[in-house]
């Protein structure tokens, strides 16, 4: 059997070596363990002892060429043996000692919100990324309040929230606690911090000092972040989806009676009082089932009927109006009505909601029942297609039967986007729904 | 429930284990007729004789390349070095034999043994005996790393550590050894990769280690009191490391200071810090603060001293500089 | 003394087995099918396989870098040798620890250490851990000359004396440290009389006798077992080879042909064979029938590393730590 010679291994960090002398020669005679040639590698030369015995039959790679450890360099065969090309292996592809390639950067691609405002590169803390990506807000429509406009993770929360994070004032944690604790605006605080940064101390100076009064004439009031997204949202909806509204008077004697004739029993039951909001937005919810193209909004080229009925309840705040929904209004008891628009109501007005809250509902009512308003038109809150105004109840004498009556009666109305809702498809919910709230016994048997 | 110091935890913990199981022994300069420099293994040369408390010469690389091989022999020795600063002169016992057996033999052969070592300066020991390279420890992979803070947890983990199968750097604290806390009297233990949430706020979260956690506890008051509330994680364990925790509580508050008493370049806070940046960027408020010892030798001079090892004043700047991020 | 023929033939066979395997890794080496860096034991077989045919399997030794010897000395497996040392999953460190890290707990093998002077401490912790359990296992500690000028030799040395441990240090003492001779690495040429130093007895053998090691070691051992206390024997030896597979000419960078050829003509196998040969111990046939039978043993151990996989990537993970639960 052939052996094959090769360039042995020599050390751990030896690649190549050079043969420099065949102190044998091709057909000498070998014997195991005597010097076969010698090979220089790194300026040193070694010696390099025959691994079997027999005869060098063929010299492969001559003096003076370097080459890589372990290529074969020769072979011997045995006494007598017939030596054959066949016997020389065929010259392997490098070896495969996979060399690290230097190292890739893998830089994350996903996850990343990338926030490059018009003037550059937006400054936010990463939780305000995120939080801003999560709800679709664009980083340039905040105003940081930190050093050099940093976007801080609580000017996300108080967007998103729609609180009053008045844009340019810059204020700690801490002195924001307090405002808000105190209710103070914080854009009327004189700032003593870092480049005018409204410290804790600050809020507490201005507590001591006399209340603040109400905006003087000629005063000019930047657009707080919320304000502007109001406006933003009320020219979309003005402007893209054609409105049309009607109206109706509705005889709400019916319904005051029911309520004032449950109302003391549930109050004791279940600790709370039901307003006239809460059985309108029942009768509106119910009515939607009725007329599900009020539920609708229109996307791209498709009306989506959304799936839940959750009615969305206008609350008037210092800032602008924020519109919190109650959530599957069909479902719920009146009870559940109640308790819910408690609690959305007293979070709208402590800048606690959520974005959710704000953004599930599909139909909203607007009252100004405490005005004296007789009726108004409402602008939809888009993507809405729908939107129920309420103007005030009024004594009123109408006519029945041929009959004068004194009843009290509120001025309803409905605007309608007429891209989608026909007329008399409007006119026939908003007598419906009239319906409904005049015969209350009928409509809340399901309480 | 009785209160008593560290090194009284410790010392119940190591008697307890030595009264169950005699394969339990205690080697180290000073530790047996007199009981240890902070006086850890108190008494128990009276109770346990010399063969199981065996006082040595000065052979580091001796006894704690001995321990290995008892250890690798059927024993379970409990060797002490007297300053973390003196485990240099066998370093190569600790690193390439204690921390590379298992793993070398392929899993044959088991070293269980717990390394003591004491860190933290403040007694005017000067350079060479007032070190705190325990993330040195937390380096290699094959060791296990254990900081207690308390004498409650000075009990449990030494007593988790001797019956742990692998290889322990049990490290102490100077100026831990006289605190007192409440001790059970019965054998507990505690395990390991466990972190203690030892005040729960809403604010910000420290991760300490040793006396930071008891410093984190003293600002913490105050800090309450300016409205700021902070929570302190204490990990217990370096090696295993506690990640959940530390990471759910940096989501909760968004505002992450690290503090222990190691220097600053490549610490445990770094680890802790480039951890948590890593996986929990997105639900950072501000950046993370590191509070530790300056990049300086441990100097001599009581002023200097003091103003070396991270106190209450640099936690509370700290706290403070986090809550500007609102 | 006398030894009966028996054990001398199961010493030549041993420093035969020893002989062979460190050749065929001179040529698996150079192929590169053992990766890494080999230490060889060539020339210095009857040191491993004198003092450790007196041990018993529950005895321990703790080995060197150049550990091939001892390990095939106190037993341990033809094919799981190959295997670590190809780095294979079948070998005994499941190819996590290579030619210098060789250990087998079972049979008393604290492993094989790269580190020189390593394992002075670790025996004097097994002969501690004998001395707490109340047995009389004994352990053999090999280091070699340029180690014993390291700390732990002293604070080994010292230690075990003090407290008259089972352990018996066995210096191989081949004149170099590496590349550099011995005269250039202590002042002294007898290491054994470091000993007197340490208040313990210091021999010094013919390394390449293998019955004189066999003779000094059954004394030592006797003395370690009645808890006499430990000894230094100095076995005066010469590695045939160069440090390293790779170190050029086998060492002629810094040693003589003539200093090789010298210490090669004192060949301990030559020797014993000789002798055995000439009190018709062992007749010539068999002496050529055991180098055949060696031979197919080593054969097998390397078609067995060859069929052998390498461990999987995620294997190495595995044995960092010690989970809850695990057994040995």
């Amino acid at each position: 059997m052939a052996t094959e010679v090769v360039l042995p291994m020599l050390g751990i960090t030896v690649e190549k070596g050079k043969i420099v002398e065949w102190v044998k020669k091709e057909g000498d005679s070998v014997e195991k363990g005597e010097t076969i040639f010698v090979v220089e590698v790194e300026k040193a030369t070694t010696e390099v002892e025959s691994p079997a015995g027999g005869i060098l039959a063929k010299i492969l790679v001559p003096e003076g060429v370097e080459v890589p450890v372990l290529t074969v360099v020769g072979i011997i065969t045995e006494p007598g043996e017939k030596f054959s090309e066949e016997d020389v292996p065929q010259a392997e592809s490098p070896s495969s000692v996979d060399s690290v390639d230097s190292v890739t950067m893998v830089t994350p691609q996903e996850n990343a919100p990338m926030a490059t405002g018009p003037d550059g590169i937006i400054k936010a803390v990463p939780a305000a990324r995120r939080m801003a990506k999560e709800h679709g807000i664009h980083l340039q429509d905040i105003s940081g309040t930190g050093p050099d406009g940093l976007i801080f993770a609580g000017d996300v929360e108080a967007m998103i929230a729609g609180t009053a994070r008045p844009s340019d004032v810059r204020a700690s944690t801490l002195a924001r606690r307090l405002a808000e604790k105190e209710r103070i605006p914080l854009e009327q605080v004189a700032g003593t911090g870092v480049r005018d940064r409204i410290m804790r101390q600050d809020v507490q100076a201005f507590l001591k000092e006399s209340e603040t009064t109400g905006t003087p004439l000629g005063t000019v009031i930047p657009m707080s972040t919320v304000r502007k997204v109001i406006a933003r949202k009320m020219s979309e909806s003005a402007f893209s989806a054609p409105h049309i509204y009607f109206f109706t008077d509705t005889c709400l004697d019916p319904l005051l009676e029911f309520r004032s004739v449950v109302l003391p029993g549930l109050e004791k039951r279940f600790d709370l009082r039901l307003s006239i909001n809460d059985f309108i937005i029942k009768a509106v919810a119910l009515n939607i089932l009725d007329f599900p193209m009020l539920n609708a909004q229109i996307k791209g080229e498709d009306i989506h009927i959304m799936s839940e009925v959750n009615v969305g309840l206008a609350v008037a705040m210092p800032e602008g109006l924020i519109v919190p929904a109650i959530k599957n209004a069909d479902r719920s008891g009146l009870v559940d009505i109640a308790r819910q628009r408690i609690d959305l109501v007293q979070r709208a007005r402590q800048g606690k909601l959520t974005l959710e809250e704000m953004e599930r509902g599909t139909f909203t009512i607007s009252s100004l029942a405490q005005y004296d308003i007789t009726h108004f038109t409402a602008i939809l809150n888009p993507p809405q297609s729908g939107i129920l105004s309420i103007g005030k109840t009024d004594e009123k004498l109408v006519m029945e039967k041929g009959q004068v009556k004194v009843k009290r009666i509120a001025q309803i109305g409905l605007s309608v986007d007429h891209r989608i809702i026909d007329g008399a498809m409007a006119a026939d919910f908003l007598q419906n729904l009239k319906w409904k709230l005049e015969r209350p016994s009928i409509t809340y048997l399901t309480v | 429930m009785r209160e008593i110091t560290y090194a009284q935890a410790l010392n119940e913990a190591l008697k307890e284990c030595m009264k169950e199981d005699e394969r339990v022994v205690l080697l180290g300069e000073d530790i047996g007729r007199y009981g240890g420099i902070f006086q850890v293994t108190a008494g128990l040369l009276d109770e346990f004789g010399p063969k199981r408390v065996m006082d040595t010469p000065i052979s580091e690389a001796a006894f704690v390349g001995g321990c290995v091989g008892a250890a690798l022999t059927g024993m379970r020795p409990v060797v002490e070095i007297m300053f973390i600063d003196f485990t240099t002169v066998c370093m190569d016992m600790i690193v390439n034999q204690m921390a590379k057996m298992h793993y070398m033999f392929g899993g044959r052969g088991r070293v269980p043994m717990v390394l003591r070592v004491n860190i933290g300066a403040g007694r005017g020991a000067a350079a060479q005996h007032s070190q705190s390279f325990h993330s040195w420890f937390m380096h290699i992979p094959g060791l296990l790393v254990v900081t207690p803070s308390t004498p409650y947890d000075a009990k449990g983990l030494m007593i988790e550590a001797i019956k742990n199968d692998n290889p322990v750097i049990f490290v102490e604290h100077k100026k831990l050894y006289a605190e007192k806390g409440p001790v059970p009297e019965e054998s507990y233990s505690i395990p390991f990769g466990k972190a203690d949430v030892k005040r729960e706020g809403k604010d910000l979260t420290i991760v300490a280690t040793h006396a930071m956690v008891l410093r984190s506890l003293a600002i913490a008051e105050e800090a309450s009191k300016k409205g700021i509330d902070v929570e302190i994680v204490d990990p217990r364990t370096l090696t295993p490391l506690d990640r959940e925790t530390i990471f759910s509580s940096v989501k909760k508050t968004g505002r992450l200071l690290v503090a222990d008493e190691g220097h600053k370049t490549c610490g445990v806070a770094a680890e802790i810090s480039a951890m948590v940046a890593e996986e929990m960027i997105y639900f950072l408020k501000a950046p993370i603060l590191r509070v530790c010892s300056p990049d300086t030798p441990v100097p001599f001079s009581p002023p200097l001293e003091q103003a070396y090892i991270p106190d209450e004043k640099d936690l509370l700047l700290a706290v403070q500089r986090l809550m500007e991020y609102a | 003394m006398n030894i009966e023929k028996n054990k001398l033939r199961e010493l030549y066979t041993t420093m035969l087995r020893i002989r062979l395997f460190e050749e065929r890794i001179v040529d698996l080496y150079a192929r590169g099918l053992v990766p890494g860096l080999a230490h060889l034991y060539l020339g210095e077989e009857a040191v491993a396989t004198g003092i450790c045919a007196v041990l018993r399997p529950d005895d321990y030794i703790t080995s060197t870098h150049r550990g091939h010897g001892h390990v095939i000395a106190k037993g341990a497996n033809l094919k799981n040798m190959m295997a670590e040392l190809f780095g294979k999953k079948t070998g005994y460190c499941k190819g996590k620890g290579g030619s210098m890290h060789i250990a087998d707990m079972e049979i008393g093998i604290l492993g094989a250490n790269g580190i020189a002077g390593a394992g002075l401490p670790i025996a004097t912790g097994a002969g501690m851990s004998a001395k707490w359990r109340g047995t009389d296992q004994v352990t053999v500690c090999f280091f070699g000359d340029d180690a014993s000028n390291n700390g732990t030799f002293h604070e080994s040395l010292n230690l075990a004396s003090l407290h008259k441990l089972p352990v018996v240090f066995v210096c191989e003492n081949n004149l170099y440290g590496i590349s550099v001779s011995q005269e250039m690495h202590q002042p002294i040429k007898d290491i054994a009389i470091r000993a007197t130093g340490y208040d313990m007895p210091g021999v010094v053998v013919d390394g390449n006798n293998v019955i004189a090691v066999y003779e000094e070691a059954m004394k030592a051992v006797k003395r370690a077992r009645a808890k006499e206390g430990p000894t230094l024997i100095e076995c005066k030896t010469y590695r045939w080879r160069g440090h390293h597979e790779g170190d050029p000419n086998q060492g002629r960078r810094y040693r003589t042909q003539e200093e090789i050829e010298a210490w090669k003509k004192k060949d301990p196998i030559k020797q014993l064979a000789k002798k055995l040969i000439e009190e018709r111990i062992l007749a010539k046939k068999a002496v050529a029938a055991l180098e055949k039978e060696v031979t197919q043993e080593i054969d097998q151990a390397v078609a067995f590393a060859n069929e052998s996989e390498f461990p999987k990537v995620e294997e190495m993970y595995e044995d960092v730590y010690i989970r809850e639960g695990e057994t040995e």
